[in-house]
């Protein structure tokens, strides 16, 4: 009984690390449609930005999504003008480039560090909160908070502001918004700056989790594209709970089959999802075609 | 459209008339051979290049006349050298032999896991076949008895030509550009077959392809097959050219992979002499990047590929030859 209760601790925990790396890339691929492979060196940078915040000021990582959110949100918008808006007619382009925004990333951060492993400290590194029998770390405990919080507000931010309407309207149809007088450009510049500033956040609330890497994004991007298509694309709440289905897909599968297994079985679930139902859990209107059908 | 556009004679060509101008390729990619054939560095640079530019041409087959993104062939490479590497070390098979179930193997797996997965169109399908890689990768490191776990496992070095193992260089050499041959051969017969055309109409257009009748699903299944093969086949070669192989070697994107797609889509997709244009660019001025930079800038290699593919993206997305055709055309309709 403790074993399940401990797997299932697991599940969830991780559940959210997905969740909150996931909820950027939503907005991204989900709702704008844009398949970024760079989305996990977003991700990276909010790591190496909380690293390098603390180097600089002694700054706990807790507090820097204050420098790293902006500095990211800029860094997706000039990404997204100068190499993805010229590409938005060529998914299959888009894919080439973000590959190669990947590689640069990696490889740069790479020829920085000359490939030594950083980690920073916090002063929440070692806290834990108990939970019956079960001691669970705070920073996780944290992650999991915050991927609750960020997912609310993005769902009230796209439900009621009046940018947040602009999203969804360019999402449903870029050509009807624009005859709204909706300025197209403008909203996907600003969702992709939102996703890559998330993406951040998470990486600065992930930073006293992980030993950073120049390739740890990787570890964050096909769990994060398999959020979002079992959550359904577009859907926030969807990613959300696509987080724990994944997490604790993760863990029950660590533990009850191989370790070394867990991650196939992950992939072939996504597979599976993307190729009988690629609406997902929560599918939005319109995207259970999305998959099959192509893109313009 | 345009002027230009309706001016456009459409090349057709034949079979036939796509030898000679092989034929001189394949002479020239020798005659380069025979003027290095006193320096084993370059000869073994050149047997890479060669290995990576059938590798590149095989999956245009998928990728360039299907239109069909694959970013997952090195799970049909590794199956490949897995094969052989595993025939050859447990019942002294020689890879000549040993290259049909390979070849024969993939195809299948192939078209087994694509059947379901063509169902997706565009970056989905891309994305599907990165997360099979994946699923390969871990499925490679735990079935450890055929693929030696983790640590990856070796052949012995054992001379001879039934085994595929020298001691010059320049019979590597040779080799890889007989696997260049044949997988050029294969594509000019399909650029012109009916095979290729149906191909290439799925790639522009998958609703009027079905439309006019083309079985969409199984000319990408065949495509799918063949592709897959002759990557197999590369990875048969590959076995027995370095030795030794671990699942991530074999699996890594940007060894296998997606470097594939990146080589073919520079050096022209869709075209027959694009991939292995853009093999003898790359593979060569990685190699150069990698002893100049290798010391100082790690990853100094990769960075510039990463920056090609961006540019390559954005201001040449028919690849080298494809825009040179699209120039010539002009030029041409320009002065009809």
């Amino acid at each position: 009984m403790l074993d399940v209760l401990n797997i299932l601790t697991v599940g969830v925990l991780l559940g959210g690390i997905y969740a909150i790396v996931a909820v950027g890339l939503n907005l991204i691929f989900g709702v704008i449609r844009v398949v970024n492979f760079a989305q996990g060196e977003f991700v990276t940078f909010g790591l190496y930005g909380a690293y390098a915040a603390q180097i600089a000021t002694g700054m706990d990582p807790y507090l820097a999504p204050l420098i790293v959110v902006p500095v990211l949100f800029v860094l997706g918008a000039v990404i997204y003008i100068v190499i993805l808006r010229p590409l938005q007619n060529d998914p299959m382009m888009q894919v080439f480039a973000t590959f190669g925004i990947l590689m640069v990333s990696q490889n740069a951060i790479l020829a920085l560090t000359g490939g030594v492993a950083y980690s920073v400290q916090s002063a929440f590194i070692g806290m834990s909160v108990s939970l019956g029998p079960i001691q669970i770390g705070l920073s996780r405990v944290i992650v999991l908070a915050v991927a609750t919080l960020v997912t609310a507000a993005v769902a009230l931010y796209l439900r009621h502001t009046r940018n947040g309407k602009a999203i969804r309207a360019v999402a449903q149809d870029r050509t009807a918004a624009r005859l709204m007088g909706i300025r197209v450009e403008t909203v996907y510049t600003l969702t992709f700056g939102i996703g890559a500033a998330l993406a951040g956040l998470a990486g600065c609330l992930l930073s006293p989790l992980y030993t950073m890497t120049p390739q740890i994004g990787m570890n964050f991007i096909l769990p994060a594209f398999a959020v979002v298509v079992l959550g359904g694309l577009g859907s926030v709440l969807g990613a959300f709970v696509g987080g724990f289905v994944v997490g604790l897909t993760e863990a029950l599968a660590g533990f009850y089959l191989d370790p070394a297994l867990k991650h196939a079985v992950i992939f072939i679930v996504f597979i599976a999802v993307l190729v009988v139902r690629p609406s997902g859990l929560f599918g939005v209107a319109g995207a259970e075609e999305v998959g099959l059908r192509d893109q313009n | 459209m345009t002027k230009t556009e309706l001016s456009r004679t459409p090349r057709i060509g034949s079979f036939a008339g796509e030898l000679p101008v092989l034929g001189a390729v394949l002479a020239a990619l020798g005659l380069v051979l025979l003027f290095y054939s006193d320096d084993s560095f370059t000869l073994n640079t050149l047997a890479g290049t060669f290995l990576f530019a059938g590798l590149a041409t095989s999956w245009n087959i998928i990728g360039g006349f299907g239109g069909q993104f694959s970013l997952g062939h090195s799970v049909f490479f590794a199956i490949g050298a897995y094969m052989t590497g595993n025939l050859f070390l447990k019942y002294e098979l020689s890879p000549w032999i040993s290259l049909l179930p390979a070849m024969a193997l993939a195809a299948a797996v192939a078209m087994l896991i694509s059947w379901p997965v063509f169902r997706l169109r565009g970056p989905f399908f891309s994305i599907a076949t990165l997360a099979l890689t994946e699923v390969a990768m871990a499925l490679a490191v735990y079935f450890s008895t055929w693929t030696g776990g983790a640590q990856g496992f070796s052949v012995p070095f054992k001379r001879g030509l039934e085994n595929m193992i020298f001691a010059e260089r320049m019979n590597n050499a040779l080799l890889m550009l007989g696997y260049v041959a044949v997988t050029l051969l294969i594509v000019c017969w399909l650029r012109h077959s009916r095979l290729g055309y149906s191909l290439q109409a799925i790639r522009d257009n998958e609703d009027t392809a079905e439309a006019a009748g083309i079985a969409v699903l199984r000319t990408k299944l065949i495509g799918m097959g063949l592709s897959a093969a002759l990557m197999a086949a590369g990875g048969s070669l590959y076995m027995m050219y370095v030795r030794v192989v671990d699942p991530y070697a074999l699996f890594s994107l940007f060894d296998v992979g997606v470097k594939v797609a990146m080589i073919t889509l520079i050096g022209g997709i869709g075209t027959i002499y694009g991939p292995l244009l853009g093999t003898l660019l790359l593979i060569p001025l990685e190699n150069l990047l990698r002893a100049e930079l290798g010391a100082s800038v790690p990853g100094g290699n990769l960075l510039v590929l990463g920056v090609l593919l961006v540019l390559t993206a954005l201001y040449l997305r028919r690849g080298i030859i494809g825009s040179l055709i699209g120039l010539a055309d002009r030029m041409k309709a320009a002065r009809a």
